[in-house]
């Protein structure tokens, strides 16, 4: 047996031996580590450098917890806000936004404490945005602040060769100001999401700390040495940091994948009730589970198919259908196919053997495929029956989400008369063959392949699909060079706003509608006119105007907002639950007791 | 036997080469974007795949990238290992000691316990005792060793609450990483002798327990075969005939006149057994949360993680020329018919 076939035994394995589990001793157990909060979960931290990490592990570590932002979430709301690392939320009517809508002022606190000892400025705070944006590594987070204060024409700091832009410092510079006790940041164009975006993502560090230890110094003439780093470990924030949260980093210990942050006793708001938090990775279910069952760990990452395991569990409780800023998966069908030495279209004709590369490009196919795949079933079948059918890329309960938004009724008599009216009445003469490919390993996109093949040759014998499992790697190389006719795929918040939402999937330049060809000039005009709108009812309507033409065009089957689950021991306290939040909650309101 | 040593010693260089040669021919079979998958792992880099072809040179040819890495070779530099998230090299130093250390605590008790109860089957052919062994054997080894690794889990950590997975609890890894701990060797049972913290040992003892159980039930039965049929041939010889014949003691005979002769392919067996159990036990390090280097292995393997699997295939290469070497010379030690050349 290979080792991947063993991991897979061991996955089939573990999941059958979990189901039946074991009693254990957890009951009547007291508090164990009561000081300690302690988090198994199935992946680690990228990188501990805010300019750097851009994967949901990291930033559960830091975000808050070490490097605060400059203002926070009320709450469980996304779109609702606390001051934070600035004295108040800015805007229109305390002056903190400009009548115009492009520039935003924070006045920034002060008396607080980085945890080198270093006091807070005005001038950390710019020197942190800057960081943010213009260091800049590819693949990074650095856009998030990139496009929305320099423009949407500026998405790196980097030209189509690789070189730095020569005035992209003095572009950033221009855009942030220090002036007094605020911070004073201009935007090319109005953007309705900035203050979203800076809820999550202004992370302000010491910049003494990092200077100290060899990092960049703020200047224009060091920023090309500092610019899109080789390696994570060249940053001097990547295993070590300065911030002002309510932890700070103690360790990283990589050879066992495990972090430990402790109280920041020089907080500045009432420190933290826990003394110490250890993320741990481990990456096996079965010990996940047993040390949740012998109290060795307070809250466990598990996955859906596992959640039987733990569900009834002396001791623990399971938080259940929470809300996620995620459209994932999607059924993305591709309007422009590569048929490059494209074994997944056939003979790359309507000859029954194949599908040419505009098969989809005809809107009856589209909604014939959106007819035929029942996505009730497939969320019963999937996911436990633990999501919401989408009807859009917005997610449910978002600004511009609308409840009452039209998708498609399963109907086979409608796929039928789709696929009669599709390519001048072809495909229901010639029939048709293509393959669905989904990554090996996610069973539930795995099982939406299925059921849009069994769907599809069900209802004529002409009609062919091939269900194929590839890589992630393969499927990766696949989407980018337009290959693959049907892909799942899906979309999680970088920022809570309709606008991170609908670029991806709708606009012509989007991450997804780039790969399947899609491309709409009504779409896009209203996409980055909502974006500017700073009215919330006048977006929504936008919003829902693009909803419509989602469903009108249909490039793409929304599928599911999914909802997560959380699974912790009874003795945990002070969790909130917040769609925004990365990972585990909020730390700082965490502590241990019966 | 030293020219014989370091001629082969002289090969590791060639042996090295050849693996990342035919690792790096054989990942050519993919194209830049799906070597480029394990930097984009969400899809929201999906629009930079590009930059990070060209920033990495993936899209250069093979002999290009090759005599790149090649050269940071040279310079002792390994390449980032991304699933590690540490220098390659850091990763072997780091991960590697969890594995000797665990593989020498199998190890032990594997040779001794298999070798005896293997010679005992062989001199009670047919008896009560053979039929035991055999039965043992085929009873461990008819259970694949993940299987092995969870009920030892559930049992010894589910029930028990005796052996937890991991390298060290929580106090003791809070404790290992405060400065007043000194990392001597990176074996944690030895530090914890070194720096007088036998609280530290006896943690360290009780993780290693179950990977240790697990390996040695899976891994014993094979020995026990293999030194049983060697020893049955052995003691057929006409020279153990006439050593009973001479009147020695039954122990004598069978102690340092059959068993020494029947320990050849004992050896070979132990030396490949040693080897990879040093080139890391994928399954019972994953069950077992242990860091070791397997579990980093197999992980670097799948992800294509280039540095990280092309260093290791490289330090197991050194493994396996070490351990033929080591069988080669315990040949002759056993053995003095057999000379090295």
């Amino acid at each position: 047996m290979n080792v991947k076939r063993q991991l897979l035994a061991l996955l089939v394995f573990t999941l059958a031996f979990s189901l039946v589990g074991v009693t254990g001793i957890a009951q009547g157990q007291v508090v164990k580590n009561p000081d300690t909060l302690i988090i198994q979960s199935i992946g680690d931290p990228e990188s501990l450098d805010p300019s750097f990490a851009y994967d949901t592990a990291s930033s559960f570590v830091f975000l808050w917890n070490v490097y605060e932002t400059l203002i926070f979430f009320n709450g469980g709301r996304t779109d609702q806000y606390v001051p934070m690392l600035a004295t108040e939320v800015p805007s229109v009517a305390n002056g903190g936004i400009s009548r115009d809508g492009k520039t935003y002022t924070f006045k920034i606190r002060s008396g607080v404490k980085f945890h080198d000892g270093s006091t807070m400025t005005p001038e950390d705070v710019k020197y942190s945005l800057m960081r943010f944006m213009l260091v800049d590594r590819d693949g990074g987070p650095s856009w998030i602040l990139l496009a929305p204060i320099l423009g949407f024409d500026t998405q790196t700091t980097r030209d189509d060769k690789g070189n730095l832009i020569p005035n992209i410092w003095d572009l950033a510079n221009r855009a942030i100001q220090v002036r007094g006790n605020t911070v004073a940041i201009t935007l090319k164009e109005p953007y309705a999401p900035f203050l979203n975006i800076m809820a999550s993502w202004s992370m302000v560090v010491s910049k003494r700390y990092v200077v100290q230890n060899g990092g960049w110094d703020g200047a224009k003439a060091t920023l090309a040495k500092y610019n899109n780093p080789e390696k994570p470990d060249v940053q001097e924030l990547f295993d070590k940091g300065s911030g002002t949260g309510p932890f700070r980093l103690q360790s990283w210990d990589r050879g066992t994948g495990t972090v430990t942050l402790v109280r920041n006793t020089t907080y500045w708001r009432a420190p933290a009730k826990l003394a110490r938090v250890v993320i741990q990775k481990v990456e096996e279910f079965s010990p996940r589970r047993l040390a949740l069952q012998n109290g060795d760990a307070d809250i466990i990452g598990v996955d859906r198919a596992n959640q039987p395991a733990v569900t009834g569990m002396s001791g623990v409780r399971i938080v259940d259908d929470l809300a996620e800023l995620v459209t994932s998966p999607a059924l993305f069908m591709n309007l422009k196919i590569n048929p490059e030495a494209n074994p997944d279209i056939g003979s790359g004709k309507l000859d029954g053997n194949g599908i040419p590369p505009d098969f989809f490009a005809d809107v009856h196919v589209r909604r014939a495929f959106a007819h035929l795949f029942n996505r009730e079933r497939w969320i019963q079948e999937a996911l436990r029956g633990k999501g919401r059918v989408a009807n859009g890329p917005i997610p449910y309960g978002m600004l511009g989400y609308n409840p009452r938004g039209k998708w498609y009724e399963v109907s086979r008599d409608r796929a039928i008369a789709e696929f009669r009216e599709a390519h001048g009445g072809q495909v229901w003469d010639k029939g048709f063959k293509f393959s669905v490919l989904f990554n090996t390993g996610n069973v539930s996109r795995q099982t939406a392949a299925q059921m849009v093949k069994e769907a599809a040759e069900a209802l004529n014998p002409k009609f062919k699909i091939d269900v194929r499992g590839v890589t992630w790697s393969s499927y990766l190389g696949l989407m980018r060079s337009k290959k693959l006719p049907m892909f799942l795929v899906g979309w999680a918040a970088d920022y809570a706003d309709p606008d991170n939402f609908v670029v991806p999937f709708m606009h012509s330049t989007g991450t997804f509608t780039g790969r399947q060809g899609y491309s709409n000039p009504e779409v896009d005009r209203l996409i980055e006119a909502a974006a500017r709108e700073t009215d919330p009812k006048k977006r929504e309507q936008m919003y829902f105007k693009l909803q419509e033409i989602a469903y009108t065009d249909v490039p793409t089957i929304y599928m599911v907002y999914p909802v997560g689950f959380t699974v912790m021991r009874n003795w945990v306290k002070g969790w909130y639950h917040n769609p925004i939040f990365f990972g585990y909650g909020y730390l700082y309101t965490m502590s241990k007791g019966q | 036997m030293t020219t014989f040593i370091a001629r082969r010693l002289l090969l590791l260089p060639l042996v090295a080469f050849g693996v990342t040669l035919l690792i790096f021919a054989l990942l050519q079979f993919l194209s830049p974007a799906e070597r480029a998958a394990l930097f984009v792992t969400d899809p929201r880099q999906l629009t930079q795949i590009d930059s990070i072809i060209r920033k990495y040179g993936l899209d250069q040819p093979v002999h290009i990238q090759y005599w790149t890495w090649l050269k940071k070779i040279v310079r002792g530099d390994l390449g980032w290992s991304q699933t590690a998230r540490m220098p390659t090299g850091r990763a072997i130093a780091t991960f590697f000691p969890a594995t000797l250390e665990l593989t020498i605590y199998i190890f032990v008790p594997l040779i001794l316990i298999g070798v005896w109860m293997g010679t005992r089957a062989a001199v009670h052919k047919d008896r009560f005792l053979d039929h035991f062994s055999r039965f043992f054997a085929i009873s461990l080894r008819g259970l694949p060793s993940f299987v092995w690794g969870l009920i030892v889990l559930m049992i010894f950590y589910g029930w028990l609450n005796w052996f937890p997975p991991g390298r060290l609890s929580l106090d003791a890894e809070l404790f290992v990483a405060s400065p007043e701990f000194h990392r001597y060797t990176r074996l944690m049972t030895v530090d914890a002798l070194l720096n007088g913290q036998f609280w530290i040992f006896l943690d360290a003892l009780r993780h290693l327990a179950g990977p240790v159980l697990t390996l040695i039930l899976v891994e014993m039965a094979l020995l026990v075969r293999i030194t049983r049929s060697s020893m049955l041939e052995v003691l057929r010889q006409d020279y153990v005939r006439t050593a009973r014949a001479k009147g020695l003691d039954e122990p004598v005979v069978i102690n340092r006149h059959a068993r020494r002769n029947a320990l050849i392919p004992v050896i070979t067996l132990t030396s490949l057994l040693f080897v990879g159990l040093l080139g890391g036990v994928v399954l019972a390090e994953t069950i077992f949360n242990y860091p070791g280097i397997g579990k980093w292995g197999a992980e670097a393997a799948v992800q294509l993680d280039i540095p990280g699997a092309t260093g290791f295939a490289m330090f197991f290469a050194f493994l396996v020329v070490l351990g033929n070497l080591t069988a080669d010379v315990l040949y002759a030690a056993i053995d003095p018919r057999i000379r090295l050349q």
